[in-house]
């Protein structure tokens, strides 16, 4: 039989189980959530571990040394900049154009890149609408065919009557004239 | 009273769940009335070929007259049939080609029930979805009770179906969940009709202990009955042990016992039985931790009432209604709808031998109290005599 251990269950139930009185879907509710549970963990857990992305997973003397090496790095980047002041005015005459040039470029990608956005989500509703039209033009075939058979019927129908009102005329022919040959013969 | 038992096929040594049903009660009903079984010549339920030879013969008492099938079933032709009318847009005549096809095709069995209806009060028709019950139901519907064990199955779908639920005189469900469906389909509300059609008998001997030591089974084990069938919800069943097994690490073995149409995995901790005998199934229910059903259509699962006789807890697959709504009302049974679900109860199922045990205990007090014979046999007595008054009136 399996190792039994009901004081302290292994996958850590959320509620305790009252044994004299089960209810099924108090567990099944249990269980669910704890899987929905698990489940965002798992994804918040990839998250953390995509190169870049921020992580509260790093404790202790890990975090103190990161932030060391960053405030070292921050010292050298002022340090260089008091020393490359004087230049500053010669600096900036060389650069400016080409940091104007690489914001415009940037400025001109933000923009493409928000019209591609736009584009995209124009082509989602085109792509929503045509779904609906296909589901339209289902239907619409559908009913057409329908009224097709419809028609179809009626039409037969149509002409069983038309037959029978013939035959019936026929018929009422016969009989007026059985009518006249009997008025004939009564007051000969 | 004269009452006529129609099914399919009929015979001890088929244990088809509809099948089982309608000798049982047949047998139990023999007490009260003349009771007679209408059936064909078949066994084989995919071909239907005549395989009894004889016309009439006893069987526990009751009277056995078969029909021979007059063309057996073409399996390739009735599953391209089949596709087709669920797919595509079709007529009524395609559907009734369909009810051939389906058969056991036996006009005479129709015939004979045609030419002798005065000679019966009754007529029981098991399963909806044959041609001796369609033709049968529509040939004498005044005196007819419908049995349907009828599943969430496509074919419930096809429109000659939805007018047979509105003939009979009675309707005698297996589950309430096949009430609320059928009802919903056809709008039979009208008919009268009881819930609950088999009563679950344990054999006099069966030991868990003793089963182990003859298959030489150590440690915690679950257990499969019945057919080893995709349709019946194996390949997932199999595959979520499987991977229970490699995330868990656990000893657990699963147990199967029954007929097979698929490939079983090669695994250690699989372990296939064949074909078992009443007590041992019944030994091997008490063994197990629990009784694992993954199938989705079910009318009813005589194996889970018999899991729950002996007092063993079910891990059922929620997709399955009636398997769902049967655990929910008798407190018997955990579910599950995905694998990370069935890992959650399987685990819990067997970390606590007390929560085991309770479930069990529920199971079994609900089974005694809606699926014994007494109570069965006294839902049939009172649809009669409510029927009989009617008739007066």
């Amino acid at each position: 039989m399996s190792p039994d251990n009901d004081a302290a269950p292994r996958n850590n139930f959320p509620f305790e189980i009252d044994y004299d009185n089960i209810d099924v879907a108090r567990i099944m509710e249990a269980i669910k959530s704890k899987v929905a549970e698990e489940a965002s963990r798992e994804s918040g857990k990839t998250l953390t571990e995509l190169p870049g992305a921020p992580s509260d997973a790093l404790q202790g003397a890990e975090k103190d040394s990161l932030l060391e090496q960053a405030g070292r790095r921050a010292g050298m980047k002022r340090l260089l900049l008091r020393i490359m002041s004087p230049f500053a005015p010669l600096i900036k005459l060389v650069i400016l154009p080409v940091y104007e040039e690489q914001r415009q470029t940037l400025l001109s990608l933000h923009r493409t890149n928000k019209r591609l956005d736009a584009l995209v989500s124009m082509l989602h509703e085109e792509i929503e609408k045509n779904n609906r039209h296909q589901e339209y033009t289902k239907l619409l075939h559908h009913l057409v065919h329908n009224i097709v058979v419809e028609m179809s019927k009626l039409k037969i129908e149509e002409e069983t009557l038309k037959t029978k009102t013939r035959l019936l005329e026929k018929d009422f022919g016969t009989l007026t004239e059985r009518e006249r040959a009997l008025e004939k013969e009564i007051f000969k | 009273m004269r009452i006529a038992f129609v099914i399919q096929r009929y015979g001890l040594d088929i244990s088809g769940g509809a099948e089982m049903e309608c000798r049982l009660t047949a047998e139990r009903l023999l007490k009260y009335f003349d009771t007679e079984v209408l059936t064909t010549k078949a066994f084989d339920y995919i071909t239907w070929r005549n395989h009894y030879l004889d016309d009439e013969e006893v069987i526990n008492g009751v009277l056995v007259r078969r029909f021979p099938v007059v063309r057996p079933r073409h399996p390739g032709r009735f599953g391209r049939l089949q596709d087709y009318l669920l797919t595509n847009e079709h007529t009524e005549e395609e559907e009734l080609r369909w009810m051939d096809e389906m058969g056991p095709l036996v006009p005479d069995l129709i015939q004979y029930i045609k030419l002798n209806e005065g000679a019966y009060d009754y007529f029981i028709f098991f399963s909806f979805r044959y041609y001796p019950s369609y033709w049968g139901v529509r040939t004498v519907p005044g005196k007819s009770i419908l049995v349907p064990t009828a599943e969430r199955e496509p074919v419930l779908r096809l429109r000659i179906f939805h007018d047979l639920f509105r003939l009979p005189r009675a309707i005698v469900y297996n589950s309430v969940e096949e009430r609320q469906m059928i009802n919903a389909i056809s709008g039979n509300e009208h008919i009268p009709s009881e819930v609950g059609a088999v009563g679950i008998e344990i054999p006099p001997s069966f030991s868990g202990e003793a089963f182990r030591q003859k298959y030489r089974l150590e440690g915690p084990y679950i257990l499969y009955l019945g057919r080893v069938d995709e349709n019946k919800g194996c390949a997932e069943l199999f595959s979520h042990f499987i991977r229970f097994k490699k995330e868990t690490g656990s000893d657990l073995k699963l147990v199967l016992a029954g007929s097979t149409v698929m490939r079983i995995p090669r695994h250690p901790d699989i372990i296939y039985l064949g074909y078992v005998g009443e007590e041992e199934k019944f030994s091997a229910l008490e063994g197990a931790e629990l009784l694992a059903m993954p199938s989705i259509y079910e009318s009813l699962s005589i194996v889970t009432l018999e899991a729950w006789a002996v007092g063993t807890p079910v891990l059922a697959n929620a997709r399955c209604d009636v398997l769902k709504g049967q655990c929910l009302r008798s407190q018997g049974g955990l579910f599950y709808e995905n694998y990370q679900e069935f890992r959650e109860a399987l685990s819990l199922l067997l970390q606590s031998a007390r929560l085991r045990q309770a479930l069990g205990e529920n199971g079994k007090k609900y089974c005694q109290a809606n699926y014994n014979w007494e109570v069965i046999e006294k839902n049939y007595l009172s649809l009669l005599e409510t029927l009989e008054k009617s008739k007066r009136s």
